[in-house]
C-alpha cells in the first residue's frame, strides 16, 4: 500500500527535478486577440511534457513560443518570460537560429526536404557547421539515424528522396533531422496525428527512448497518447493553462473539473 | 433582316422542341413527376437534339456540296459553247459566274455569262424553298419521333449526356485539328521549299540572303539559290538574341519572385505584384520603339565613349529590352510556383535553426525547381517568337556573329521579311518562310518537352 | 455547453455508465436479500428457506461476471480517463467484494442443517441476528455512497465498522462461555462462531465498498488519507 503511493507520489516531488525551460505569465496576441494567458508551466529535464485541450487551446502557440517559431508571424506579440536554462529566450542578446538549434522541432504533418535522406539529415549540421569534415558528418548522420530508429530501414538508400519514405518512416526521418542538430529540447507538434497506429508506437516508442537525453514536449490530441508518453501533463482551454501535474494524476485523478470533463470527453 | 428571321425560326424551334418534350414528360406522369427516370429537362432537351442535329447536318452537308450540284445543272444548262473550253477554263468561267450571281451588281457580260449567271440564281432560287422545307420537315419528324418515345422509363438522360460528351469531343477535336492542320500545312510547304532546296544545305548553310534568289524559279536555279538559303546566321540570331534575353529576364525576374513572395509584406506584394504583370500587357512595339530609340542610341554612346564599336542596331539592344519583357513571365509564374511551396518546408527549415534566405537558398528553390524552370521555358518560347523588337533594334541583316554589339536577325523576322510585298506563292523565297516556321516549331516543340520532362521528374518531391 | 458538461458527448458511453451503476444497484440487493433471508433461516431454522439462499447464490455469481465484463469491454472500447476511469475500476472492486458477501449468504444457509437449533439459547441467536442487521446496515450504507459518491457515507461506514468488530469480540466471549459451560454446545457454537464471523467478513466488505466509494469520488486511497491526516475517522 505505502510502496505503491510512495510511487505515485515521486515524481509530484519536485526537489530532484531541473528545471529546463520555464514559462511566467506568458501572453500571446495575434492583432486584436488574445491566444494566451498568463501561462506559468515549468517544463522539468529529461521529461516528456504533454501539453493536452480542445482545438484552438493554445497549446501550440505556446509551443511555438518556447522556439520563436510565432517571430515568423508579424502580428504575433509575446509577452511575460520564457526561459531556457535561466536564461530568457525573448532576450535581445539571444540569437534565434542559436536558439532554435538548441529547441528542436518536430510538426504534425512529416515535411521531409526534397532532397535526399542524407541531406535531409545532414541539413541542420550543415547550416550551422557543427562538422569539420566529410567523415564527422557522415558520422553524425549515421547516429542521428541510428537514434531516430530508423537506421536499419535506410542505410542502403540513403542517396533516395526523403519522399520516398513511408510516413512514419518520414516523420523519424524529421526526428533524425531535428536531433542532428544536438537540441537540448525537443518540441513535437502532433507528431503522430497523420500516422498509422503501428507507425505511432514506434514513435512513441521512440520517444521513451530520446528522453535519456532531450527534454520533450510534446501537443497531442490523442488523450491515450499523453498517457502513454508523458510524464507530466498540462491541459489548456481557451487559451488558460487549467492544470498541470504528473500525468497519471491527471489521467486518474484530474482536480480541476473543466480537466475531467475534457479528458472523459465531456466537453469538445 | 433576313438574319434575325432565321434566327428567330431557329429560337422557336428549339423553344418549341424543347417545351414539347417537357410537357410530354409531364403528361405521361399523370401529376407525379418523381416516377420519371430523367428530369423532364431532360425530355426537353431530348427531342431538341432529335430535331435540331439532323437538321444541322443536312445543312452543313447542303452548304459544303451545293456548288457542285449547281456547277453541274448550270453547265448542262450552257450546252455547246461551254463544252468547247478547256476544263481549266470552265472552272474559272463558273466560279466567276457564281460570284457574279452573289452579287447584285451585274455589270457588262456576255451572254454566254449572263446565261450561267440566270442559271445559279433560278437553281437557289428553287433549291432555297425546298431546303428549307426540308430542314422544317427534319426539325418537326426528329423532334415528333423523340417526342413519341417519351415514357416514365425513357432514359432521356443518357441520351443528353451522350450528346453532351459528344459535342465536348467535338469541341476538344476543333483544337487538335487546327494544330494538326498548321503543322501539316508547314510541313507541305516545307516539302516544296527542301525540293528547290536541298535540305540540309538549308539547314547548314551559313549564308542567308533570300533577296538575291530572285533570278527565278525551279530546278536550274536550285543550286543558286541553296547559297543563298543558308538558315544558320538566323538561327545564330535567334539564339544569341535569345540568350541575352534569358541572362537578363532569369535572375532579375526570380529575385523578384522570391522577393514578392518571401520578404515582401502583404502590401507591398499586392501593389507590387500586378505592376510587374502590366509589364506583359505592354504592346510588344512600344518596347521595340522603347529599344530601338532608346536602349540602342544608349549603347552606342557609352560603348563608344570606353572606345568600343557598337552598331546602331545591335543585338544586346534587343535582347537586352526582350529580357525586360519576358521579366514578368518569370516573375509571376516563379512568385506562384514558389508560394506554392508548402509552408511546412520553410517551418521545418526555420524550426532547425536556418536562416531566411538559407531555407530560400536550401529548400524552397530546390523544391520550386520544376516550376521554376518551366516558366523559364515558357519565357524562351516567346522570346524566341519575338518578332518586333528585333525588327526595330536588332536589324534586318544576317550576320553570322557572336558579338552582341553587331546587328543580327532572328528566325521570326527573317519569315516576316519574306512574306512583305508581291511574292508568287510557289517562290523559294515565299517557301523558305515555311521551311524557317517548321523549324522554329521544331524547336520550341523540343523545349516544351524538355520543360514537360523536367517538370515530370522532379513533381513528387515534395506534397 | 454548460448542460453538456455533466453528460458524455457519446450518449452510448453515458448509457453504458449509467447501465453499470444499475447493475451495482441490482446486485448489492440481491446480496441484501441474501444475507436477510439466510440470517431468517438460521434463526428460524428454516430448510426450505435457506436451499433457497443457496441457491440463489448463483445469480448474484452471474451478475459479478456480468458487470466484470461489463467493464472490461468498456475499458477496452472506451479507453475511460479520470473519473470514467475510475468509475469502472471501482465498479469491479464493488461488485467483487458483493459477490464474496453473496458467498458469505451461501455459507450461512448452508449451516442450518448443521445446527441443532433445540439446544441453542434464543439470545445466542439474538447475538446473531443483531449481528446481521449491523452487518445489513453497512452493506447499505457502503452501497449509497457508492451510488451517491459521498465520501462522507463511505467514511461514516469506515467508522462504523468498529462496532461490527465489538460485536463479533463480545459474541466470541458469548459463545466460548458457552462452550465451557456445556461441552455438547461446543459443535453449534462453533457453527455459530463461524456465522458471526462470516458476517463480521461481509462488515469488512461493506467497509471495502466503502472504499471503492472513496477512490471514485475522491481519487484517493482512503487508508492512505487517514495516515497522512487529510481526512479524521473520528
Amino acid at each position: 500500500m505505502s510502496v505503491a503511493t510512495d510511487i505515485l507520489h515521486t515524481n509530484v516531488q519536485t526537489g530532484k527535478e531541473t528545471i529546463k525551460m520555464s514559462g511566467q505569465k506568458v501572453c500571446v496576441h495575434y492583432g486584436e486577440k488574445q491566444a494566451l494567458f498568463d501561462v506559468d508551466l515549468d517544463i522539468v529535464a529529461n521529461q516528456v511534457i504533454s501539453l493536452i485541450g480542445p482545438s484552438g487551446c493554445g497549446k501550440s502557440t505556446f509551443l511555438r513560443c518556447l522556439n520563436r517559431m510565432n517571430d515568423t508571424i508579424d502580428i504575433c506579440n509575446v509577452s511575460g518570460e520564457i526561459t531556457l536554462d535561466g536564461q530568457d529566450i525573448y532576450d535581445k542578446a539571444i540569437d534565434v537560429v542559436e536558439l532554435r538549434a538548441r529547441v528542436g522541432m518536430v510538426f504534425q504533418k512529416p515535411n521531409p526536404f526534397p532532397k535526399s535522406i542524407y541531406e535531409n539529415v545532414a541539413y541542420g549540421p550543415r547550416i550551422h557547421g557543427m562538422t569539420r569534415s566529410k567523415d564527422e558528418l557522415d558520422e553524425l548522420v549515421t547516429s542521428s539515424l541510428r537514434r531516430a530508429g530508423l537506421w536499419q530501414e535506410v542505410k542502403d538508400r540513403l542517396d533516395q528522396p526523403g519522399t520516398s519514405l513511408s510516413g512514419g518512416q518520414q516523420q523519424r526521418l524529421c526526428i533524425a533531422r531535428a536531433i542532428a542538430t544536438k537540441p537540448e529540447v525537443l518540441l513535437m507538434d502532433e507528431p503522430c496525428s497523420a500516422l498509422d497506429p503501428i507507425a505511432t508506437a514506434i514513435i512513441e516508442e521512440l520517444i521513451d527512448e530520446l528522453r535519456e537525453n532531450f527534454t520533450i514536449v510534446i501537443v497531442t490530441h490523442s488523450m491515450q497518447q499523453a498517457a502513454r508518453v508523458s510524464q507530466k501533463t498540462a491541459f489548456f482551454h481557451l487559451g488558460k493553462l487549467i492544470e498541470e501535474g504528473p500525468t497519471e494524476q491527471i489521467f486518474t485523478n484530474p482536480h480541476h473539473k473543466k480537466t475531467q470533463d475534457y479528458i472523459t470527453g465531456r466537453i469538445g | 433582316m433576313q438574319i434575325w428571321l432565321t434566327l428567330l425560326a431557329v429560337i422557336v424551334a428549339v423553344g418549341g422542341l424543347y417545351y414539347a418534350g417537357r410537357s410530354r414528360a409531364f403528361a405521361v406522369t399523370n401529376g407525379d413527376a418523381t416516377i420519371l427516370h430523367s428530369n423532364p429537362a431532360f425530355h426537353g432537351g431530348m427531342v431538341v437534339i432529335s430535331g435540331m442535329l439532323p437538321a444541322v447536318f443536312v445543312l452543313l452537308g447542303w452548304t459544303i456540296f451545293s456548288r457542285y450540284f449547281a456547277d453541274a445543272s448550270v453547265s448542262a444548262l450552257l450546252g455547246e459553247e461551254f463544252n468547247a473550253l478547256s476544263e481549266l477554263e470552265q472552272g474559272a468561267f463558273l466560279r466567276s459566274a457564281f460570284g457574279l450571281s452573289q452579287s447584285q451588281q451585274i455589270g457588262d457580260v456576255s451572254s454566254l455569262q449572263n446565261k450561267a449567271i440566270e442559271g445559279y440564281s433560278a437553281f437557289f432560287a428553287s433549291t432555297t424553298l425546298i431546303l428549307q422545307l426540308v430542314l422544317a420537315a427534319l426539325i418537326v419528324g426528329g423532334g415528333y419521333l423523340a417526342w413519341r418515345q417519351i415514357r416514365t422509363d425513357l432514359r432521356a438522360r443518357q441520351f443528353v449526356e451522350r450528346a453532351v460528351s459528344f459535342a465536348l469531343i467535338a469541341a476538344s477535336g476543333v483544337a487538335i485539328l487546327t494544330t494538326l492542320g498548321i503543322v501539316l500545312s508547314l510541313i507541305f510547304e516545307s516539302i516544296n521549299f527542301f525540293q528547290k532546296v536541298p535540305f540540309f544545305e538549308f539547314l547548314f548553310g551559313t549564308h542567308w540572303s533570300p533577296q538575291s534568289a530572285f533570278e527565278g524559279v525551279g530546278s536550274d536555279t536550285a543550286h543558286r539559290n541553296s547559297e543563298v538559303f543558308g538558315a544558320i546566321p538566323i538561327f545564330a540570331g535567334t539564339l544569341l538574341i535569345t540568350t541575352i534575353a534569358i541572362l537578363v529576364a532569369a535572375p532579375v525576374g526570380l529575385m523578384s519572385a522570391i522577393y514578392l513572395s518571401d520578404y515582401a509584406t502583404p502590401n507591398v506584394r499586392a501593389i507590387a505584384k500586378p505592376m510587374l504583370e502590366i509589364l506583359a500587357g505592354i504592346p510588344t512595339v512600344v518596347y521595340g520603339f522603347f529599344a530601338a530609340l532608346t536602349v540602342a542610341p544608349f549603347l552606342r554612346n557609352s560603348g563608344e565613349s570606353i572606345g568600343l564599336s557598337v552598331s546602331s542596331e545591335s543585338a544586346l539592344a534587343a535582347g537586352l529590352v526582350m529580357g525586360i519583357m519576358i521579366i514578368p513571365f518569370v516573375s509571376s509564374l516563379s512568385d506562384d510556383v514558389i508560394n506554392s511551396v508548402p509552408q511546412s518546408l520553410r517551418d521545418g527549415s526555420a524550426g532547425l535553426g536556418a536562416t531566411k534566405s538559407e531555407t530560400i537558398r536550401r529548400v524552397i528553390l530546390p523544391a520550386a525547381l520544376p516550376g521554376i524552370v518551366s516558366a523559364l521555358m515558357l519565357a524562351i518560347s516567346r522570346a524566341i517568337g519575338e518578332t518586333m523588337i528585333v525588327v526595330m533594334a536588332a536589324g534586318l541583316s544576317a550576320n553570322l556573329t557572336a558579338n552582341p554589339l553587331e546587328a543580327v536577325t532572328t528566325v521570326t523576322v527573317q519569315i516576316v521579311t519574306l512574306l512583305v510585298g508581291d511574292q508568287e506563292f510557289d517562290s523559294a523565297k515565299t517557301l523558305a518562310a515555311f521551311a524557317l516556321g517548321l523549324v522554329l516549331f521544331c524547336v520550341t516543340l523540343m523545349l516544351n518537352i524538355v520543360a514537360l520532362r523536367v517538370i515530370q521528374k522532379y513533381r513528387e518531391q515534395y506534397d | 455547453m454548460a448542460n453538456a458538461s455533466n453528460e458524455h458527448i457519446v450518449s452510448s458511453y453515458e448509457d453504458e455508465l449509467t447501465a453499470l451503476t444499475r447493475a451495482i444497484s441490482e446486485m448489492g440487493g440481491m446480496v441484501e436479500v441474501a444475507i436477510t433471508n439466510a440470517t431468517q433461516a438460521l434463526i428460524r431454522v428454516d430448510h426450505d428457506l435457506a436451499k433457497q439462499t443457496a441457491k440463489a447464490d448463483k445469480a448474484v455469481d452471474d451478475m459479478q461476471r456480468y458487470i466484470d465484463e461489463k467493464a472490461v469491454s468498456m475499458i477496452a472500447r472506451r479507453q475511460p480517463m479520470a473519473g470514467d476511469l475510475r468509475h469502472i475500476v471501482s465498479a469491479i472492486h464493488v461488485a467483487n467484494d458483493l459477490e464474496r458477501i453473496g458467498d458469505i449468504a451461501k455459507n450461512l444457509a448452508r449451516r442450518v442443517k448443521h445446527i441443532d437449533s433445540q439446544r441453542v439459547s434464543k439470545q445466542l441467536y439474538n447475538g446473531i441476528r443483531h449481528m446481521s442487521d449491523l452487518a445489513l446496515a453497512q452493506i447499505k450504507r457502503s452501497l449509497d455512497s457508492f451510488t451517491l459518491r459521498d465520501a462522507n457515507i463511505a467514511l461514516d461506514v469506515c467508522r462504523r465498522d468498529d462496532e461490527v468488530d465489538a460485536l463479533y469480540i463480545s459474541l466470541f466471549r458469548e459463545f466460548l462461555t458457552y462452550m465451557m459451560e456445556d461441552p455438547r454446545n461446543i459443535t453449534d457454537c462453533t457453527h455459530l462462531l463461524f456465522c458471526a464471523k462470516n458476517l463480521e467478513r461481509a462488515g469488512d466488505h461493506a467497509t471495502n465498498i466503502a472504499e471503492a466509494a472513496y477512490y471514485l469520488k475522491t481519487g484517493e486511497n482512503l487508508y492512505y488519507d487517514i495516515e497522512s491526516g487529510k481526512v479524521q475517522l473520528n
